[in-house]
């Protein structure tokens, strides 16, 4: 019984993939999982809700607005004054202790760091340390290019608008100004530090900017910044690195400093301090707003209510769901078992 | 004599032989510039030259809105003050989409290129200088002379000038043009035949010098006007002298022809309709909910650069940072260019990759329908074919399928089943006939096989000579037909004009009863051995109104018999009083009427010598009346001598169908497809194989023109439809009468709808409540007609299946075009869109591979929109809060690879893979199929839902981080990558939620896409990139922080869960609904397909079709001597002068033609 007709050529593969037949799961889903489904999820983030809540309301948080609008500001008197030098103390107690390590930042609100001329106003290859875009910058600067035919460096708009105010914080002890020590290192980003911004291989630093020009609203040279540490300047400012890296909305915080060392690494203890604020950037013209945060961070950084309470919501929506599903199935079922 | 040809509309001018005056006005085109009148014969389908390509590809694909709105996005991009990405993330995929389409349309064309060649390389001889020479299809010439031999296709439009037959008569076959398979007389004038034959013949071909005028080219394929001007005289030229091109030339060794049309001027070709280029109803509502994505894109881009002409003018020139990037301190120009720079930002809402994912996808589902191995035909070693790629999912919406008969759902092969002698049935139909075991036939040496039927006891009774009515019957089978004997090895071959005759002649042979030969006096037949000669007295020839045809001979011992056949109902009224056997015979011709069969009634009377006398005197008489009373007169006088007779039995005959066309048509019609089948052939024939193959139940109203036109004349044709139908007398409630209506038409019929055009859509409303609608003896115009009728008064889409040429047309107009490729292949796969081997694999090609294709693409867009809108949209959001500077929300890297890596191959697979119901499921399941007639899946609504979902899903996506990120210390691109990450989750999510059927390549996709985010995220972020190119992978270190932050993961998963929660509840709530709606499908029972064909007893059911094809001239031909041979070879010939009395009325009659007398042994 040999019946071999012929060759079939164009006969197709037999394979699961070519008639379709892959073995496949079938998820057969029922009200039976879907419910529960919904209920352990919506509880699961329920959970999560009410953990970050939790730990959001341990977290010490104070704000200090010192923009000076109104007139019983001691920063009142700064606030008229575009670009000039000009100090103002605020004053504030804390009642307990502000557990440490403190984190100092300064805040602006309605600054639009994140406006698309303003952020892409910089030169990564001049800031690498490249001294052919020293001489040269890219256009995206523009227009803080060239001043005066002279390049400008460190050139772009970023650059040029770094924040400039400087704070001094001191407790207030028997009527005595007790220096509470700020560390200004490693508050920007490693790679920051290591990577992205370098300085030009140059020694010492400030040859490397021979025939370049600071930012037109500079007060001083990049190599300038920190007149204290002298490797804390030029691109790798801590300060510097930090305002280069752009806010995401227009109210935003940037850290300052950190309260690690001496008395206070274990925090602010209550009492009266004085911040001394040397009240150098314009805000106002643009109905901005500066102001100070003390703030002590847990396991998801700084205090965050949002979070916890949108997790709280979409747990609870959930679980609400679930109610409802539950008297939809009941609806449908039992009218049939009638 | 010009002028008045110009008047009568004769204008287009042939002269024969003159081939340097009809070689200079031929139709030339240069740059689509065309002049000149005659065409050449050329096919020509193809689109490109190599010169041409480029351009043409490109100005087409450029025609597509969507590339041309990315070539736009391209220029945008290159320009530096608006460019808010960069340009290389949109030009490499704009090119591939190019150049892939580009080759793809080049290797088509380069098919049609092939096949052309093929077509126009065919050979056939043209008479050039006193010589036949052979050449090819393409250098034919109006004017030539062409000598066609036997079984050649006929090159171009002909006038028949001679033939080597008698009479020059030819036989052609012209089932490419009408699918009728008989042959037809095509016969040249005679004074062309007396001249071109009497000479040997080249020469005297070579010095013909006729002038033909007729009309302009057109495509009218049953009329012909025009006049033959030659030697002075001019002579009318109709149908009957022309030979088209596309037809064979049959038993026939040559003839010579006059070219008149070519190429594209023939009919054929005029009637093949234009090539068009398809597209699929979901294309087309995507296409709209593209332009208006587009549109609204353009609208938030205006909004949003008002915005920023504001925020330029009242903040930026008050912020001193900010005052100075106002291009030239002016907010409206600033204005402008944030509008275009927002264009950009947000044309990955509609993104190239998805027209490049679409045809991919619909490339893997065309292959899917060619792997299949269920629709695999092993007999011609031919897989299903999808020859157009971009039509699957209107597989799976297809509401109308117009099919076409012969060779679709018949396999165009008539066989003999069966049979009723004397009250004993012989033969059993339920068995196939394949199964048959044959009889033994070796006792007849004519026996060639061919019969299906294993009778016996009839073949006992045959030889035994026990049964007189036995032996009656197979004489009148052997005797009553117009069928030609040829004589080939020593055995007759027969030709019919009815393919019915041929198959009863056929089984007569079988049974022993052999027509030898007939001359037109006499017929030949051996019975069982025995040659005898029986005397042709009158031939009463077979008309539509008659519905039977008769024979009166004169038998060799002397007596004249009459004997008939015809449909039942015409033969009973005209039996004698207490028939025997007729009771029986009633009952049997029900059942074959059952089992579908193709009845025919056997009858004999023997006529007194007197009355022959008389009546043949009364038809020489009236014979020579004028035309029009002739007519009533001889019908009349017909009806006078078929009295009083006596029935012998009763055929039946199989037309076989194909393989499963029952069972298949009764699925579709499940599935709510309405069956509609065009056919040239005769209204009988298409009745008949409506009841066989199910369409039409032996219970189905059949409403015919007359009525139909009263009903749509009628001020309310919907009441009066109704009404028509309750008069219904099989009629038992309304609620069954309803889909139990058929409607038949014939092709003249249809012509009325041209001056009509208001009753299109009440006809159409009137055929949506038919069970099916029959269309006969359409030509292929008119098929197309149909389809552009049902397409424009529904809006369901429409499918033609057909094999045939003259099925091309309505293959081309249909929405979805399907060729049977049968055994030898067809003409209409050429044009058409799938060709599948078989018509029963339309089941798995529609319930099957068109529903799963409709599900998968339809999931496919509505999920390729939500996630691309989704993620552009977002930037919308992100203005509000960036001063309108068409800032981007994401790393450029991640726009790019969003829709390529991230998202793309988990829709893929579900796009390839998805399967809510398994093929059993879905074949035992038809109802299923109407979700995608409803359009369900991807009507409007539903897309404007996924569009809806998409706003929904970006204003999540931003504002929940927006939320968590605002006045703190995180920075912008912290936030980028959470929102990237939020957006990846939430399209796999989303996916996850899609897709029903998880093979191992869904799993492997998600989790492969997943990955690949945090991997290529992880590749743009590190610092070896950043060192090559600063200002491309300046998000340098973020992954490093953003990825082992808990709030980025935190907010990511808050982003995704929020987001997909709508699609989450939507798929619950299916999910408890439909547990309760599943239950319910599956606990009504199936309605067996038995219940509803079948029988009411106490009916008559019987219906019997008596389909000769080719009307009354068959008979007159034989008659009158033309068709007979001179010459039959076994016979000894006695050649004697008797005297015809039926030739009274032959003008045509030949004298040369010898008279012939067989000897009786």
């Amino acid at each position: 019984m040999v019946k071999e007709v012929k060759e079939l050529v164009n006969r197709p593969d037999n394979t699961a993939y070519t008639q379709q037949r892959l073995p496949a799961w079938q998820p057969m889903l029922s009200a039976g999982i879907v419910i529960p489904g919904f209920v352990s999820i919506g509880l699961v983030f329920i959970g999560i809700g009410v953990a970050l809540f939790v730990t959001s309301q341990s977290i010490q948080v104070l704000e200090i607005d010192y923009t000076g609008v109104e007139q019983s500001s001691p920063c009142f008197k700064c606030s008229d004054q575009t670009g000039k030098k000009c100090d103002c103390v605020m004053n504030f107690d804390i009642d307990s202790l502000f557990k440490g390590p403190v984190f100092f930042y300064y805040g602006l609100s309605n600054y639009f760091q994140n406006q698309r001329k303003y952020s892409v106003s910089i030169d990564y290859n001049q800031l690498t340390g490249d001294l052919d875009y020293f001489t040269n910058p890219d256009d995206a600067c523009f227009p803080f290019q060239n001043d005066r035919n002279k390049p400008i460096v460190p050139c772009g708009a970023i650059a040029n608008s770094m924040f400039n105010d400087t704070f001094q914080l001191f407790q207030l002890v028997n009527g005595q100004k007790k220096e509470v020590p700020l560390d200004g290192k490693g508050i920007a980003w490693w790679t920051d530090y290591n990577t992205k911004y370098r300085n030009p291989s140059v020694t010492p630093l400030r040859n490397a900017f021979n025939g370049t020009v600071k930012p037109p609203s500079w007060p001083q040279a990049a190599y300038e910044l920190d007149t204290e540490d002298t490797s804390n300047n030029g691109f790798i400012n801590q300060d510097f690195l930090v305002w280069m890296r752009t806010a995401a909305l227009p109210d935003f915080r940037k850290l300052y400093r950190r309260i690690t060392e001496g008395d206070y690494a274990s925090g602010l203890p209550a009492g009266n301090y004085s911040l001394e604020i040397v009240y150098n950037y314009p805000v106002l013209s643009f109905d901005g707003r500066k102001k100070v945060v003390f703030s002590n961070v847990s396991w998801m950084g700084g205090k965050n209510e949002f979070l916890g309470i949108a997790y709280l919501v979409i747990g609870s929506l959930c679980v609400l769901m679930s109610i409802v599903m539950l008297i939809v199935y009941a609806k449908f079922k039992f009218p049939e078992e009638d | 004599m010009a002028k008045e040809s110009v008047d009568s509309g004769l204008t287009w001018e042939v002269r024969a032989n003159s081939r340097h005056y009809h070689k200079h006005k031929q139709k030339k085109s240069f740059l689509s510039i065309r002049w000149g009148r005659y065409a050449d014969n050329v096919l020509r389908s193809y689109k490109y030259s190599p010169l041409t390509f480029l351009p043409l590809t490109l100005f087409e694909q450029f025609q597509r809105v969507a590339n041309l709105y990315f070539l736009l996005m391209v220029v945008l991009q290159c320009v530096p003050a608006i460019s808010s990405i960069p340009w290389y993330i949109t030009i490499i995929p704009l090119l591939s989409v190019l150049s892939v389409r580009g080759l793809k349309d080049l290797a088509s064309d380069m098919a049609r290129r092939r096949s052309d060649l093929k077509i126009n390389s065919r050979p056939c001889d043209i008479l050039i200088s006193q010589r036949f020479s052979t050449a090819q299809w393409k250098d034919l010439c109006v004017g030539d002379v062409l000598r066609i031999c036997k079984d050649q296709v006929i090159p171009a439009d002909l006038l028949l000038l001679s033939s080597s037959e008698p009479h020059s008569l030819c036989y052609v076959e012209t089932a490419d043009i009408d699918g009728e398979t008989n042959l037809k007389y095509r016969q040249a004038l005679s004074e062309t035949h007396n001249e071109l034959t009497s000479h040997p013949s080249e020469e005297t071909l070579a010095a013909f010098d006729g002038v033909v005028l007729c009309e302009e080219p057109n495509n009218r394929l049953y009329t012909f006007r025009g006049q033959l001007l030659w030697r002075g005289q001019s002579f009318l030229l109709d149908k009957e002298h022309i030979l088209l091109r596309g037809t064979v030339l049959r038993n026939t060794e040559f003839a010579y022809g006059l070219t008149i049309y070519t190429g594209t001027d023939t009919k054929i070709l005029r009637n093949c309709g234009k090539l068009r280029v398809k597209k699929t109803r979901t294309e087309k509502v995507f296409n709209k909910v593209v332009l208006g994505i587009v549109l609204s894109v353009m609208l938030a881009a205006l909004l949003l650069a008002i915005g920023s002409g504001v925020f330029s003018s009242l903040v930026m020139s008050r912020t001193e940072v900010l005052s100075s990037l106002v291009v030239n301190g002016n907010p409206v120009y600033t204005g402008f260019l944030v509008f275009w720079s927002y264009i950009i930002l947000l044309s990955p809402a509609m993104p190239i990759a998805l027209y490049i994912t679409f045809e991919v996808i619909h490339t893997v589902h065309s292959k899917f329908i060619g792997w299949d191995l269920e629709m695999f035909w092993q007999q011609a070693d031919r897989p299903a074919q999808a020859r157009n790629t971009s039509l699957n999912e209107e597989l799976g919406q297809v509401g109308y399928l117009l099919s076409d008969k012969t060779g679709t759902l018949t396999q165009n092969c008539l066989l003999f089943r069966q049979c009723c002698v004397a009250g004993e049935i012989y033969g059993d139909a339920s068995v196939r006939a394949e199964d048959m075991k044959p009889m033994d036939l070796s006792w007849n040496s004519f026996s060639c096989g061919g019969l299906y039927m294993s009778a016996p006891g009839l073949v006992e009774k045959l030889r035994g000579q026990q049964c007189a009515l036995s032996r009656q019957f197979v004489t009148a089978l052997s005797l009553c037909h117009t069928v030609m004997a040829e004589w080939k090895e020593d055995a007759p071959v027969y030709q019919a004009a009815s393919p019915d005759e041929e198959a009863l002649v056929g089984a007569a042979r079988e049974l022993g009863w052999v027509f030898l030969s007939r001359t037109r006096d006499f017929i030949v037949v051996s019975e069982l051995g025995v040659t005898r000669q029986y005397q042709l007295l009158a031939l009463l020839d077979f008309t539509s109104k008659r519905r039977r045809m008769s024979i009166l001979v004169r038998e060799p011992e002397g007596g004249l018999k009459l004997y008939c056949k015809g449909a039942d109902i015409v033969i009973l009224e005209r039996l004698q009083k207490d028939c025997p056997y007729q009771e029986r015979i009633e009952r049997s011709l029900e059942l074959f009427a059952q089992a579908c069969l193709r009845t025919l009634c056997v009858a004999v009377r023997s006529v007194p010598e007197a009355s022959w006398e008389q009546w043949s005197k009364t038809l020489a008489k009236s014979a020579a009346m004028t035309t029009c009373d002739c007519d009533t007169m001889l019908e009349r006088l017909y009806d006078e001598m078929e009295r009083e007779l006596q029935l012998l039995g009763v055929t039946a005959i199989e037309d076989r169908l194909q393989e499963g066309v029952p069972e298949t048509i009764d699925l579709l019609q499940q599935a709510g497809i309405k069956v509609w089948v065009l056919t040239g052939d005769k209204k009988e024939t298409a009745v008949n194989i409506g009841y066989s193959c199910k369409l039409l139940d032996p219970d189905t109203r059949l409403l015919e023109w007359q009525e139909l036109r009263q009903i749509l004349q009628s001020p309310d044709p919907g009441v009066s439809f109704f009404k028509a139908r309750q008069t219904d007398m099989w009629a038992e409630d309304r609620g069954t009468t309803g889909s139990k209506t058929a409607v038949i038409l014939t092709g003249p019929e249809l012509a009325e709808f041209d001056q009509r055009p208001e009753w299109g859509a009440s006809f159409m409303s009137l055929a949506e409540q038919c069970q099916a609608v029959l269309c006969c003896r359409v030509t292929p115009g008119q098929k197309a007609d149909i389809v552009t009728l049902v397409r424009k008064h529904t809006k369901s889409v429409t499918m033609s299946i057909g094999d045939g040429a003259n099925d091309v047309n309505m293959i081309k107009t249909a929405h979805v075009g399907v060729g049977i490729a049968g055994v030898e292949g067809g003409q209409a796969v050429l044009s058409a869109d799938f060709a599948l081997s078989q018509f029963r694999f339309l089941q798995r090609l529609l319930l099957v591979h068109g529903r799963w294709s409709y599900r998968r693409i339809s999931l496919f867009l509505r999920y390729f929109l939500f996630k691309t809108c989704g993620f552009a949209l977002v930037h919308i959001w992100f203005g509000c809060f960036n001063g309108f500077s068409a800032q981007s929300l994401y790393e450029t890297w991640f726009i790019a690879f969003y829709t390529v890596f991230y998202t793309a191959a988990p829709i893929m697979c579900v796009a390839f893979f998805e399967q809510d119901v398994s093929a059993e499921s879905s074949l035992m399941w038809p109802k299923l199929y109407n979700v995608g007639q409803k359009q369900e899946l991807s009507s409007p609504r539903m897309l404007f839902l996924s569009l809806l979902y998409a706003v929904y899903t970006s204003l999540v996506l931003f504002f929940v981080p927006f939320g968590v990120f605002h006045d703190t210390a995180f920075d912008f691109q912290t936030m980028a990558v959470t929102v990237a990450m939020a957006a990846m989750f939430t399209a796999n999510i989303e996916i996850v939620l899609l897709t029903r059927f998880w093979t191992k390549f869904n799993i492997a996709a998600v989790c492969v896409s997943v990955v690949l985010f945090f991997i290529c995220t992880r590749i743009t972020h590190n610092s070896r990139l950043f060192e090559r190119a600063p200002s491309d992978y300046y998000f340098l270190g973020v992954s490093d922080r953003a990825f082992i932050d808990p709030v980025v993961w935190l907010t990511a998963l808050l982003t995704a869960w929020t987001a997909v929660l709508p699609s989450m509840t939507a798929l619950a709530l299916n999910i408890i609904l439909s547990v309760h709606d599943s239950h319910k499908v599956h606990s009504v029972p199936h309605q067996p397909v038995e219940l509803r064909s079948k029988l009411i007893r106490g009916t008559s059911l019987r219906r019997s079709s008596y389909a000769l094809s080719q009307g009354a001239v068959p008979g007159r031909l034989i008659t009158s001597g033309t068709s007979i041979r001179s010459t039959v070879p076994t016979v000894d010939e006695i050649v004697t002068a008797s005297k015809n009395p039926t030739d009274s009325n032959g003008q045509m009659m030949d004298n040369k033609t010898p008279k012939l007398h067989f000897k009786t042994v």
